[in-house]
């Protein structure tokens, strides 16, 4: 387990690695000088080579190579062209927010998911199942920001059930603790529930198959013959087992959320990396792009290990052993 | 293809025949197809479905946001355009750009993938880490930073989509690969004397075509979606271009006055990803039973 996990983190780094070696050459292949925006008839060329001699973008391509893999190891993203203001410091606001998202949108996810997958699984080829197949393709199929937009045309605007945006009510600070829960809990509902909709049909469709799988095993045979009722054949001796292929998928639905988030939130005013992200784009702020790549990136590959360990962890049969390596 | 049909074994009908024959046995499949086929009939035949112009501007601000009714069966939107015509020229933009992009993502994908398999060792290693890599970073992420890089144009969100794409592919072929690599008339063209690209090229690639079509027609709505998510995002196909996700996007300052503006558009994408996803798990069934779930 422990050289399993050793190996695991040393390919993680390895990634990460490569990562930032790809963001480098993205932005050196970008078109145009970076200093370009400080071209103007009251400067003199002679500041601007000044700059780009202190900037260090006069030294050799390999020396600034490695001068930028330094900082970005030691989260030194730079400065940002748009709010000149250190791009670490934007991403320390943002992050916590697309976390806080992403987090309702996974428990909703699982909950719904699993939930669907199992009655499917367990009344095979009913109405119900075939309903939820039907529904889960429908899900799969439509672009997130257009249910986005029909869930606040139907509960925000005609019913006025559910606020359409941002994080918070302004002035909730002050009306206690309890109110502002709540509150917050009113906004993130239909962000999450967006966000994670799609995610749930998946879901669903692999907690279905795997469920299927195990309910053809000898041992649910046996459970059955003992004499056990059918709901705890499903919840004790099934359930568990066929939740351990799933565990994989969670860690594997990480890129989709967070690459939903950029639409979700732009669309929720909702104040996380993704929405930094878009409108870091339209000012062609270049830094805070390539570090919300990077924290992405880093996430994922961060998701992924955990979910390998938590894979490990949970089944015991899993012994990670090299190929032709001896246990 | 001869290797394709031989490897059938005791198959009398070939793989071809054999697979449509199943798939037209699928209703579900069937109906993809048709949406699919339906779709690039009515983008050809637009100029004739409507009459009106899907870019002019109507005669403001008499014609702006007209509720659906005779003349304007889908409404109008903010700048007096017939949201019918433009849903009917936008599947010419989706369709294109989808199938130019999953072509661009497909070849690339699988040049790369069976480059790896078929060569091994570091070609093998280098490679797969840099899939690794980028598949660790999400579509729409690398999708934006290349976007701030460059200036925005529909051949550009071609090549963009195609170009973030691949790795799957490339993942897929390699597996197929490897698997293939081992088999007897693989070494029976080696022991002829062909060279590796001429191996590559005509006995490993031939013989994974079903797998690649397959995952070809099922990535189709992703990257629909995908780039209606980025003209959602004011970021892909550029303005006058009736494109669907942008009229969904345009629809959103009227939402609660004007619902048909965002709706139909929204419809539309939802239809043509349907269409395409029952389509491709059909062809996947038919042709390909052990990827089946």
């Amino acid at each position: 387990m422990a050289r399993f996990l050793a190996r695991r983190l040393v390919q993680s780094l390895l990634l990460v690695f490569i990562i930032i070696t790809i963001n480098f050459f993205l932005l050196h292949l970008a078109p145009g000088d970076p200093l370009a925006r400080y071209y103007h008839p009251d400067i003199a060329p002679e500041t601007i080579e000044l700059m780009r001699e202190k900037l260090g973008l006069d030294r050799p391509l390999i020396e600034q190579y490695v001068k930028w893999i330094w900082s970005f190891a030691r989260g030194d993203f730079g400065i940002s062209l748009q709010y000149n203001r250190p791009v670490a410091s934007l991403l320390a606001e943002s992050i916590p927010n697309t976390l806080r998202l992403t987090a309702g949108a996974l428990m909703l996810y699982i909950i719904i998911g699993v939930a669907l997958g199992i009655t499917s699984a367990v009344k095979r080829y009913s109405l119900f199942d075939r309903v939820s197949t039907v529904a889960a393709l429908f899900v799969y199929s439509i672009p997130s920001f257009w249910l986005a937009l029909m869930l606040i045309l139907f509960f925000s605007l005609k019913l006025g059930l559910l606020p359409s945006s941002h994080m918070q009510s302004i002035g909730i600070e002050g009306a206690g603790h309890f109110a502002m829960f709540v509150d917050r809990l009113r906004h993130i509902v239909l962000p999450a529930f967006v966000l994670g909709v799609a995610s749930a049909a998946a879901m669903a469709r692999y907690m279905r198959g795997s469920m299927i799988d195990v309910l053809g095993e000898d041992y649910i045979r046996t459970a059955r013959a003992k004499g056990l009722p059918d709901r705890k054949v499903f919840l004790k001796h099934a359930f568990r087992n066929a939740l351990l292929p799933v565990v994989t998928i969670i860690g594997l639905s990480l890129p989709f959320l967070l690459g939903g988030s950029v639409v979700i939130e732009k669309i929720f005013s909702w104040p996380g990396m993704g929405r930094l992200t878009v409108d870091a784009i339209h000012a062609r702020d270049y830094p805070v792009v390539l570090a919300v790549n990077f924290i992405v990136a880093v996430m994922v590959i961060l998701g992924n290990l955990l979910a390998d360990i938590g894979y490990a962890c949970l089944d015991p049969r899993i012994v990670y052993t090299r190929v032709g390596e001896s246990k | 293809m001869t290797a394709l049909t031989d490897s059938g074994g005791n198959e009398p009908r070939g793989l071809w025949s054999a697979g449509w024959s199943r798939f037209r046995k699928n209703r579900f499949a069937v109906a993809g197809a048709v949406i699919v086929l339906s779709l690039y009939i009515v983008a050809i035949l637009a100029p004739l479905l409507t009459p009106h112009d899907p870019i002019a501007h109507g005669d403001l601000p008499k014609t702006r946001y007209l509720s659906p009714r005779t003349g304007h069966p889908l409404g109008t939107d903010k700048f007096g355009r017939d949201v019918l015509a433009r849903v009917l020229y936008g599947s010419r933009i989706s369709l294109t750009i989808s199938f130019l992009a999953v072509a661009i993502s497909v070849i690339a994908g699988s040049l790369v993938g069976a480059t790896a398999g078929y060569a091994g060792g570091i070609v093998d290693t280098v490679l797969m880490r840099i899939v690794d890599a980028l598949m660790a970073i999400p579509r729409l992420f690398l999708l934006l930073t290349c976007i701030a890089l460059f200036s925005r144009s529909v051949p550009l969100i071609i090549i963009l989509l195609g170009a973030t794409g691949w790795m799957a592919t490339a993942r897929l072929v390699r597996g197929q690969v490897l698997a293939i690599r081992e088999q007897d008339f693989i070494k029976a063209a080696e022991a002829l004397g062909a060279g590796r690209r001429r191996i590559m090229l005509r006995h490993l690639l031939p013989n994974t075509l079903t797998v690649i079509i397959v995952a070809a027609t099922l990535r189709i709505g992703g990257i629909i979606l995908a780039e209606a998510s980025l003209s959602f995002l004011g970021l892909g196909v550029p303005s006058p271009i009736p494109s669907w996700g942008q009229m969904v996007f345009g629809g959103r300052d009227a939402l609660l006055d004007a619902w048909w503006v965002s709706t139909f558009p929204g419809i539309a994408i939802a239809v043509t990803v349907i269409g395409y996803n029952l389509f491709g798990d059909g062809l996947r069934d038919a042709f390909d039973p052990k990827q089946g779930a």
